[in-house]
């Protein structure tokens, strides 16, 4: 059993090999918004070199949905639900903000994962280990940095795409409850999203297909607004159901 | 040879299953409704839709075809000219399927898909191939394009729009007039019902070269319609009848010089706008002889003219099979 794992979320993209146990084979690249060319023959370099291949061994397959740029984010989803239909894979999404705080759950720090919504705007979710389990502890929204700011109040740790000029707002709005992962653990790799995936999948059976949706967030007209900021408050549902650590 | 082919270079969402390059086994096509309220395509609302339908589409096509994936030999999609965003999603998809299915994957050019439509058919009995050289029209609300095919995947652009495409005059026109959107089965219907020689309107030739222009079309009737609502009512069947007139006399003119220039025999049409009937009458009175066009349904677009275009791809391969998608890709 084998899950290829699929991220186009952004201008960074990430593949992954992994079957329950280790990462078999990752390949993380700066695509810019070249993704469209550079998907399948990075797919198929991978599944060369881990000699596997899409019909005989891939039998899972995980993708980051997003929040995202709207154009990458389709493109991961459509050969995702191309790849697992031709191979009669189980597909799960998951969201490309859980992906990059998942791996910074073991420092039981208030966790806030950034990707960039255009121009001023920024995606955002807010992550915190409560009574041992690991959760999103906030809607998926987009919001100016001063909005998000507004509604964190402790000390916080930043990761995801933060360029130099975000990172010093956010010192200036936060001062030092504003903290930061080094450059290349507040990245996004594949390989965090398989084992997501993996355990979404081990948990609950595949959805169908085409109920794979994007979390564009955004609507393509309509603005959002940040008027209901965290709320409604996350259930429990909202879990990334990390094992209790003992 | 048994072709899946995806096109989702625009609103349509199009899948279909069909046999070496002519035979259609099944055709899914889906139209986009979010965009009737907008009046026009909003990209980024059409390449959602897209994703949203595409696997249940195809599953359609599949079923309807009575075959399963491992049934066929290759997967074709549009790669281009179209909205990036939406060509995005149709290609992607299709290259996920060829790749984890063992299949070849097609890279199709939409406006070859349009090329082809012309060898398609449905029924039991095929009907004879088009002989080539042709001259092609190829219109619609994206392109407008003249060619010269002198050979299977051999064209030789001889005009296009140097402004607005004629589908997109046909929009314009009939926002102009209240009918709504897309504009060319709405101006055509109320056209039926005017007379078309109610108002002079310019025949945009561009010199005595093959390139059009309809944004002059467009403002004449601009200009038109202001000057009749202030005298009262407007006309709209009228203004439509000497609009459509207009419009394909010249895709005609322009049409039937380039058969005659070239001494070519076969004209062909391909486009939503080929599916106007007015076009086709006047194309066949200026050649003199009856036109064998594709019927309505294959002359907008859909999945049956990827899979025909795909198969003479393969057939007459002069290059490496293109995967790369290209908002801007040509006819050559
Ligand atoms: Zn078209």
């Amino acid at each position: 059993m084998t899950l290829l794992a699929l991220d186009t979320s952004t201008a960074w993209a990430s593949v992954a090999l992994y079957d329950g146990r280790a990462v078999l084979a990752e390949t993380t690249w700066h695509a810019q918004r070249r993704h469209g060319d550079e998907l399948f023959p990075t797919i198929e370099r991978m599944l060369t070199d881990a000699r596997l291949s899409l019909a005989a061994d891939i039998d899972r397959v995980a993708v980051a949905s997003g929040p995202g740029s709207f154009t990458g984010l389709r493109v991961a989803i459509a050969a995702a639900q191309g790849i697992a239909r031709g191979a009669g894979a189980a597909l799960v999404g998951v969201s490309t903000l859980d992906v990059l705080a998942y791996p910074h759950a073991p420092s039981k720090q208030r966790t806030c994962a950034l990707l960039p919504a255009g121009r001023t705007e920024w995606y955002a979710a807010i992550y915190q280990e409560r009574n041992r389990k690991w959760l999103r502890r906030s809607p998926y929204i987009a919001a100016t940095l001063p909005q998000l700011c507004r509604q964190i109040g402790t000390h916080t740790l930043f990761v995801g795409e933060i360029d130099e000029e975000a990172e010093q707002l956010l010192r200036d709005l936060l001062g030092p409850k504003a903290l930061f992962a080094s450059p290349a653990s507040r990245m996004r790799r594949a390989g965090y999203l398989a084992e997501l995936g993996w355990r979404a999948l081990e948990a609950a059976p595949q959805t169908k297909l085409g109920e794979i949706e994007p979390i564009y967030v955004k609507q393509p007209s309509i603005r959002m607004t940040f008027d209901q900021p965290f709320s409604p408050a996350p259930t429990d549902d909202l879990a990334l159901g990390l094992p209790k650590r003992s | 040879m048994r072709i899946l082919a995806i096109e989702t270079s625009c609103d349509e969402t199009g899948v279909a299953v069909v046999d070496d390059g002519r035979h259609i086994i099944s055709n899914v096509v889906a139209s986009q409704l979010a965009h009737q309220d907008t009046g026009g395509i909003v990209p980024e609302v059409a390449a959602r839709e897209h994703l949203r339908s595409l696997d249940a589409i195809t599953q359609t096509a599949l079923r309807e075809a009575g075959v399963e994936l491992r049934g066929v030999d290759a997967v074709a999609a549009t790669v281009g000219p179209g909205l990036i965003g939406c060509l995005l999603v149709g290609a992607n998809y299709a290259r996920g399927l060829a790749l984890s299915a063992g299949l070849p994957f097609v890279g199709v050019n939409h406006l070859e898909g349009h090329v082809y439509a012309n060898w398609l058919y449905e029924g039991v009995v095929a009907p004879r191939e088009p002989e080539l050289p042709a001259i092609v029209l190829v219109v619609s609300g994206a392109h407008s394009d003249l060619v010269l095919m002198e050979a299977h995947r051999r064209f030789r652009p001889l005009g296009r729009t140097i402004d607005d495409a004629a589908g997109e005059a046909f929009d314009k026109v009939a926002r102009l007039l209240g009918l709504g959107f897309p504009g060319g089965p709405l101006i055509e219907k109320a056209a039926k019902s005017g007379d078309p020689n109610a108002f002079p309107l310019p025949r945009a030739t561009v010199s005595d070269r093959y390139d059009f222009s309809f944004s002059g079309l467009k403002t004449a009737v601009q200009r038109l319609v202001r000057s009749l609502e202030a005298k009262g009512e407007v006309p709209v069947n009228d203004v439509a009848a000497s609009f459509q007139k207009a419009i394909t006399e010249t895709l005609a003119e322009k049409t039937a010089r380039a058969a005659a220039e070239h001494a070519v025999d076969t004209v062909l049409l391909g486009g939503g706008v080929a599916a106007n009937l007015a076009l086709r009458e006047e194309i066949a009175k200026r050649i003199g002889r009856p036109l064998v066009v594709p019927p309505p349904r294959l002359c907008t677009d859909n999945g049956a003219m990827i899979g025909a275009a795909a198969f003479f791809v393969l057939r007459h391969r002069g290059t490496e099979i293109p995967t790369t998608v290209r908002s801007d890709l040509k006819l050559a």
